[in-house]
């Protein structure tokens, strides 16, 4: 019988911790982060919480400034950010993850982004960013 | 992942033109459908008229282009994306739609998936006759992205959608507010990826990108001028000469075309106008009692995801493909003779015309640069224009694209019209949220 049990307000007070939870499927072992209550590969719903740790790998950077305005239809990305630090696009995968995810990813810039792409992969720290609904969002920062 | 599974292990029958198989337990041919010119609120020819005038005049055109009276209809699917912002915050105007189209007390189902809102109300309106339970089904769709009449207002009197409470944003909207509205990526990912999937994956360089880009942007841009029914119609070149370029791709790549993303202008973005429409299926043993040349459905997928996992647009094209070429035995894409598809950002035509193999895989952009996609060239590709120069209204743009390849198919297009037989017809389209349809049509009668 599934369970019925919270799986947004524990992930979002474990943010406010400085942790990061995903769910491991207790059947197949598939991560999912962020949290689901089913398994993506499998279907199962024997899933339990897992501390992905605070930092992550980087496997690709996507510059892209995120300060340019879109149209009415696509606002910008970062609408809700409390900082309006300039970041780009990442594609990472937490060292206990079992898939890629896409992030926000701040301390890349014009000057340093093709000396960092000759680097990848590479470990960066989880950024938890405030919103100004009075929340955590997870991006990453690269490290000095 | 993104394994071209389904293209890279098949077969093609080259050079064959056997009739597609259609595959519903019960033929579902399209006997009617209508075209509004796609406006604005603003513009004069909509005048003093409000959405519900311009859903009756799209539901009794179609009705009057297939035969048949409100009695005939026995269900109605209605879609809408925004009626709740946009028509005085009502949840589901399903009856009084019902009443202005004649169709008082018979079923109706409203959908709302976003801008996939409409080819899922065709996928619906096919799966009720297919199902045996209706002979004679209309799907409608209606939307007013640009206007909206307050809670305290009739529907005549419409005020500019930025007077919202609240700014109103339908790309925000797009996203849920478990995890993805918060991410800081999503809106880049709707924009920028199928730009970042195709530079990735087939070496093309961020100006040739560009140029491609702007390329399909001249191209539409001259199947709408073709178009009276377009919203925008004037020719790349000669506003650009206006503005004193005599090389129209110099003014695409000028501050005059200003990028609004890392690779999308101006030009690359959809354009919204009110829309209505509607297209009327029937069960295909009584089709040729209303229409001569009836057009038989051959199949219709989708597929929904998020943006969770990278390229998500880009799969959800793939799973799309596969659903909808793997139920086929002898079909080759070489020899659809039309696509019409989805471009809220040029990064869509190209990447879906090139996975669904209407173009070739990674060479599709030659085929921009090099005008081939006009609605008058081998590979055309959205004759109306697309929505970048015919409009886009969310849950109804799938109702007018599909309307545009019935045209196309009867021949009956207009100024636009593809030089040639238009037999075979891919319709694929997108909506946010995000979900993916793809419908085949052929003329088998």
């Amino acid at each position: 019988m599934y369970k019925l049990r919270p799986i947004l307000k524990p992930y979002y007070d474990n943010l406010e911790k400085g942790k990061i939870m995903g769910m491991k499927c207790q059947d197949c072992g598939d991560v999912v982060w962020p949290p689901l209550p089913t398994c993506q590969k499998c279907g199962s719903t024997n899933l339990d919480w897992i501390d992905l740790g605070t930092e992550a790998v980087i496997d690709e950077i996507r510059f892209e400034d995120s300060s340019v305005g879109g149209d009415y239809t696509f606002r910008k990305a970062d609408e809700f950010f409390v900082s309006k630090e300039p970041y780009c696009v990442c594609v990472g995968h937490f060292p206990a993850g079992t898939h890629q995810f896409h992030a926000a990813l701040y301390g890349v810039t014009e000057e340093n982004k093709d000396e960092l792409t000759s680097q990848l992969p590479f470990k960066a720290d989880a950024e938890f960013i405030q919103l100004d609904g009075g929340f955590k969002s997870v991006g990453f920062r690269v490290r000095k | 992942m993104y394994a071209h599974t389904f293209l890279d292990n098949m077969t093609w029958m080259k050079g064959e033109s056997n009739m597609l198989k259609q595959k519903f337990a019960r033929p579902v041919s399209i006997i009617g459908t209508s075209s509004l010119p796609q406006r604005s609120f603003d513009d004069p020819e909509y005048k003093d008229l409000s959405i519900y005038e311009l859903w009756a005049a799209a539901c009794n055109q179609a009705m009057q282009d297939a035969g048949i009276k409100p009695k005939d209809v026995d269900k109605l699917v209605y879609s809408q994306m925004a009626n709740f912002v946009t028509m005085g915050n009502v949840m589901s105007p399903v009856g009084s739609l019902e009443e202005w189209a004649g169709l008082a007390g018979k079923p109706v189902t409203h959908i709302e998936q976003a801008c996939a809102g409409g080819y899922l109300a065709f996928n619906e309106a096919v799966n009720s006759v297919a199902s045996g339970k209706y002979d004679i089904v209309m799907c409608a769709g209606l939307e007013t992205p640009k206007h909206f009449n307050a809670r305290n207002q009739p529907a005549y009197m419409l005020q500019p959608i930025q007077k919202y409470d609240g700014w109103w944003s339908p790309g925000r909207a797009l996203f849920d507010t478990a995890y993805n509205r918060f991410d800081g990526v999503s809106d880049n990912l709707l924009t920028e990826e199928q730009g970042k999937y195709y530079i990735k994956h087939y070496g093309i360089d961020e100006k040739t990108l560009d140029d491609t880009y702007n390329a399909m942007a001249i191209n539409l841009r001259y199947n709408a001028s073709h178009n009276p029914h377009a919203l925008e119609r004037t020719p790349y070149s000669e506003i650009a000469k206006k503005a004193g370029y005599d090389d129209v791709m110099a003014y695409m790549r000028s501050d005059n075309n200003p990028k609004i993303t890392q690779y999308i202008r101006k030009s690359g973005s959809v354009l919204h106008n009110v829309e209505a429409g509607a297209i009327i299926v029937c069960s295909a043993d009584i089709a040729k009692k209303y229409q001569d040349h009836p057009i038989t459905v051959i199949d219709h997928a989708s597929v929904s995801n998020t943006q969770r996992y990278p390229f998500c647009f880009h799969q959800m094209n793939v799973d799309v493909r596969d659903a909808l070429y793997g139920g086929q035995d002898n079909f080759n894409p070489d020899d659809l003779d039309l696509m019409i598809t989805t471009v809220m950002t040029s990064g869509e035509q190209l990447d879906s015309a090139e996975v669904f193999g209407y173009l070739p895989e990674g060479k599709g952009y030659k085929y921009e640069l090099e005008g081939r996609t006009r609605f008058d060239a081998d590979r055309p590709i959205n004759p109306h224009g697309g929505d970048l120069s015919f409009g886009h209204g969310f849950g109804c743009a799938g109702i007018n694209m599909l309307s545009e390849a019935i045209m196309q198919m009867r021949g009956t297009a207009g100024g636009s019209q593809v030089p040639k037989p238009v037999n075979d017809v891919l319709v694929r389209g997108m909506g946010g949220g995000h979900t993916t349809v793809g419908i085949l049509l052929e003329n088998q009668d």
